[in-house]
């Protein structure tokens, strides 16, 4: 079992005395927040954390000791299970805009057990994804106009980490094989981090276009990266220090994937161009779909289990499913309110569930591969990701 | 030979020879003061309905009515924030500059404000300076203050490190290849109230040195190319108000207040400019008043950063690629006609070129010719814009209702290329099939008088004193303004507000032929006899136009010069081609400034005043007749 602390823990479980200073600043008494550092998640820890300094500055690097020590002193704790996640969508409320250039509303809402969609974290225009560091309890990462916004307590408490040089994030990717680094493509050029996101540095070398929005980190091969460019896609062996581009479609690479169940296999979606696959991790792809070929597919998806099943989405052509794996495609729009599909995502705990984010008309799953559609909920989204992060139980 | 020391009374001008630089500055001290206490006055401590944050401000400066402003502030600052960084630098005035003044619960508001809402940064260039002017002030408040007073939880030294650095780099590329968002009417001002805050209270001197470097360097951009105190020539961006109300802008209201130009106006930019204790140095009002035009001013400016469609034209500043804009104005005493070179150098509310002509009275007037290829399309909105083609259009629409409306007013074109020499502009245009708005739009403004279709294929009109000379390579027909009833029906909230007052009883000259072009002739009426003189003049110009199989123009214009424009290639006069590999940053008898040089000099008789940034240095003296 992966035990995490989460954002329960300050939301919920734990809520720190504040003071505050003669501005009105608030002061937290149990100690003082700096950098990256984690919010204890429980009074008993914060009171450790007051009392050993020491103990304080090691924390945000040892999560393992963190969470082992706390099981050992018996406190109670916040856990997660691994096999469980809730599902998280990147959205700007775009629907009721009217006479201004800012959404009513945006940034990431949660789907609870119920069915509802709570907001989640803080107001930011322009989130468009976050991610979780696999193995790192708590930490978070928002991609957003701003630049990224990173969290060490499960979103209790949130920082930017990039500088104004980093603007438009669009994607993020954990290397699971060193979950210490992340990738992120941002609009003006891919960057990267070896300390799961605190800080950043520009991965530039050797594209012929900066302009980026999706990036997959191949949980295959160490060090190997994904990239989907405005000129196709590039790809890097040594954790996005140089890219090469390789053959692909010459246009934006919309949206990559790689399958869960065929490390080998991935998909693009492109603008103009549909849909294109690669079986040998992305040195080689092929067009699928002939009748989605000129199409802007904005969302991909792949079966968790079955790596057959492909599913794309896009402006104007619904869900298209395909379940030989890409030999033949079925339109799976009927039911959806309208065809602008935008996010494409298979659920990974409801096995088959396949989840689609319109263009302002709501979000909707299907649990028989698009044959019929539920409503989901999000009504006026404009869904930029969705993301299944692991969720919390008590 | 340069000495520095007392600047002489040195003017040829019958109002600046007597203008000292104490008059110059006892002129602007009452313009500046009229202001605050107008901004005061707002305040009503029986109705906290009413002023704005900056009046607040300004009422807690200067002391007055502190009650009121203080009643007021609560008032403003009971709801979280909307509105990103056009919350920030306000919130940022009134803690610099009425701080002293402010009580614990307003204190205690705002620094709860700053630490729980998350302004954005936006996305255009004016934003970013906002957002970093306001964030660098506020975090200097609390200076010590940890990650946990602050929205982003960064520490207040690393909110300053980073708006530090952002605006250095903002001043050093705009220094070195332009502004990106140049010379707009109304966007002047979101530049001038960050620098304005910088600029009067920052505690770095050095940061402040180069903000009040900066406001010397933007006024100067503007009053080179001012008619009337109207911003004249090519803009970046401008909205349908004014392009047809050119001096309801932004730019003439600091016109008026930093050198008394046109009409008395008042906007939030100058009131914020007139609290930060900022004086415009003496010789920018000599040149604003300067009675010796014509004259040509040559700038380089450059276009929002594009993110993708970058085309060859481009080049890379850091890591973000621009394209150069090659401005031309013609800055006589009763006109200016100014140019750039055409294309999409900016999102959606571009002006490559316009006519403004001298009014007496010009707050409501329109004065003004253009004309433009109204182009609507996702490949502009996904160069420039972080959206996706297949929305970006619809989103832009929801802002700026009237982008994708065939009867717009503003907007570039990449089928649009312009080529000006003096008084005289030559416009093509090589629409390709399935273009959106397949036509060409020439605004005859209501202000325009005695206008003649002349059958040599001529329109000429006469905008107070000035001649126009219009022709069109393929004729067109008229229509009246907002043909579709787009603005006048309401849309887009703000943007058509007030739309009867300004924007009827104007009408287009527009023509449907895919290859196209115009000739404009513009001479003031004091050159000539008559209006039939002029006419006549004009005819008698050679004149050879051609739209297959090449697109070109041969036209000898009035002063005798030969022009010759071919769609496609670089145009040229008396058969030299026109060298834009060399333009440069600024060009005039008052300033000149080389590409990469962070240096403007500007001159005015024997007086220079050289802003190098490089250095952070103001270097002002005089040399020897």
């Amino acid at each position: 079992m992966n035990l995490i602390s989460t954002v329960e823990a300050n939301q919920s479980v734990y809520k720190p005395r504040m003071d505050t200073d003669k501005h009105g600043f608030w002061r937290r008494a149990a100690f003082r927040q700096q950098g990256d550092r984690p919010l204890a998640s429980n009074p008993f820890l914060s009171v450790l954390i007051r009392v050993h300094p020491w103990f304080n500055r090691g924390l945000g690097r040892m999560n393992v000791v963190f969470t082992t020590l706390v099981l050992l002193l018996g406190v109670p704790m916040v856990v997660v299970g691994a096999e469980t996640a809730q599902l998280y969508a990147a959205v700007g409320m775009t629907k009721a805009q009217k006479n201004s250039a800012v959404p009513t509303d945006s940034g990431l809402y949660r789907r609870e057990r119920d069915g509802e969609w709570r907001h989640f974290g803080p107001r930011i225009l322009g989130i468009a994804t976050v991610a979780g560091q696999p193995g790192a309890p708590g930490v978070l990462l928002m991609g957003s106009a701003d630049g990224v916004i990173r969290s060490v307590d499960g979103g209790g408490t949130w920082r930017k980490t990039t500088g104004w040089q980093v603007a438009d994030v669009r994607s993020l990717a954990f290397d699971r094989n060193q979950p210490n680094r992340v990738y992120a493509a941002t609009l003006w050029g891919p960057i990267r981090s070896e300390d799961g996101g605190a800080t950043w540095s520009l991965a530039q070398a050797g594209l012929t276009e900066l302009y980026c929005q999706t990036v997959v980190a191949d949980r295959s091969r160490i060090h190997r990266v994904i990239l989907g460019t405005a000129d196709g896609v590039f790809v890097s062996t040594d954790g996005a220090v140089t890219w090469n581009r390789v053959p692909s479609p010459s246009t934006t690479i919309l949206r990559l994937a790689q399958s869960e169940a065929d490390p080998r296999l991935l998909i693009a979606g492109t603008q103009h161009r549909g849909a294109w696959i690669s079986r040998d991790a992305g040195e080689t792809w092929v067009a699928t779909d002939p009748a989605s070929a000129a199409a802007n597919l904005y969302a991909v998806a792949l079966h968790r289990r079955d790596a057959a099943v492909l599913a794309v989405g896009g402006w104007s052509q619904g869900v298209r499913v395909s379940g030989d794996g890409g030999a033949t495609w079925q339109d799976r729009s009927a039911g959806l309110p309208v065809r602008n599909v935008l996010v494409l995502a298979f659920d990974p705990d409801m096995d088959g569930r396949l989840w689609a984010s319109t263009f302002e008309e709501g979000t909707f799953f299907s649990d028989d591969l698009g044959r019929t559609w539920k409503s989901g909920g999000l009504y006026g989204a404009h869904g930029f990701d969705f993301s299944f992060l692991p969720a919390p139980l008590r | 030979m340069v000495w520095a020391g007392v600047m002489p009374v040195f003017s040829q001008d019958s109002e600046t020879r007597l203008s000292s630089d104490a008059e110059i500055d006892r002129r602007f001290q009452l313009r500046r003061d009229w202001i605050l206490r107008t901004a005061v006055s707002n305040l009503d401590e029986a109705d906290a309905s009413r002023g704005s944050v900056l009046d607040v401000a300004a009422a807690l400066q200067r002391g007055e009515n502190r009650k009121a402003a203080l009643a007021r502030l609560a008032r403003l600052n009971e709801a979280v924030p909307t509105q990103n960084m056009f919350w920030m630098y306000p919130m940022a005035a009134v803690m610099a500059a009425g701080g002293p003044a402010l009580d614990d619960a307003s204190w205690k508001r705002i620094a709860e404000l700053w630490r729980t809402y998350w302004p954005s940064r936006g996305d255009t260039e004016n934003h970013w300076v906002m957002y970093y002017g306001g964030l660098y002030l506020a975090a200097q408040t609390w200076k010590e203050s940890g990650p946990e007073r602050w929205f982003n939880g960064r520490s207040a030294q690393e909110n300053r490190d980073e708006a530090r650095s952002y605006l250095e780099h903002w001043m050093r590329v705009t220094t070195s290849f332009g502004q990106g968002e140049y010379d707009s009417p109304g966007y002047i001002g979101e530049y001038v109230v960050p620098l304005a805050l910088l600029a009067g209270w920052c505690d770095d001197p050095l940061l402040r040195q180069k903000s009040r470097m900066m406001l010397d360097y933007l006024a100067y951009d503007y009053v080179i190319e001012h008619l009337s105190g109207q911003y004249a020539g090519a803009h970046s961006r401008v909205y349908p108000r004014q392009l047809l109300q050119p001096a309801r802008t932004t730019a003439a209201a600091l016109g008026w207040l930093l050198f008394g130009l046109g009409d008395r106006q008042m906007s939030q930019q100058a009131l914020l400019l007139a609290m930060s204790g900022y004086t415009p140095p003496p010789i920018l009002e000599r040149i604003a008043r300067t009675p010796d035009r014509p004259y040509v001013e040559r700038e380089l400016k450059r276009t929002r950063w594009r993110m993708r469609q970058a085309g060859s034209e481009s080049f890379v500043v850091g890591d973000k690629r621009t394209a150069p804009v090659y401005k031309y104005s013609y800055v006589d005493k009763d006109f200016v006609l100014g140019s750039s070179q055409g294309g999409l150098l900016q999102p959606i509310q571009q002006q490559t070129w316009s006519l403004r002509w001298r009014v007496d009275q010009p707050l409501d007037a329109s004065n003004t010719f253009f004309g433009l290829h109204p182009y609507s399309s996702p490949h502009e909105g996904t160069m420039y814009f972080p959206m996706s083609w297949d929305t970006t259009t619809d989103t832009i629409v929801r802002s700026k209702v009237d982008y994708d409306s065939p009867d717009k007013l503003a907007g570039g074109s990449p089928y649009e290329q312009v080529f000006q020499h003096g008084a005289a502009l030559i416009a093509l245009y090589d629409l390709p099939p399935g273009t959106r708005f397949p036509h060409i739009t020439a605004l005859f403004s209501r202000d325009l008088r005695n206008t003649v279709e002349d059958p040599s294929g001529w329109i000429f009109s006469q905008g107070g004193p000035v001649y126009i000379a219009y022709r069109p390579l393929v004729p067109g027909e008229w229509r009246p303004n907002d043909w579709t009833g787009l603005l006048a029906g309401g849309a887009g909230g703000f943007i058509s507000s007030g739309f009867k007052e300004w924007g009827t009883g104007h009408r287009c000259y527009v023509s449907t032929a895919p290859r196209n072009g115009y000739v404009v002739q513009v001479a003031p009426v004091r050159d000539f006899a008559s209006y039939e003189a002029f006419q006549t003049a004009v005819r008698s110009r050679p004149l050879a136009t051609a739209t297959n199989p090449e697109l070109e123009v041969s036209y000898t214009c009035l002063d005798g010069s030969r022009l010759h424009a071919r769609y496609g290639q670089a145009p040229s006069v008396n058969g030299t081609a026109i060298d834009r590999a060399h333009w440069p940053l600024f060009e005039s008898p008052y300033g000149v400034a080389d590409r990469g040089s962070q240096r403007l000099e500007l001159r005015y008789g024997i007086e220079r005043y050289v802003l190098d940034f490089q250095r952070a240095v103001i270097e002002h003296s005089f040399v020897r007749p």
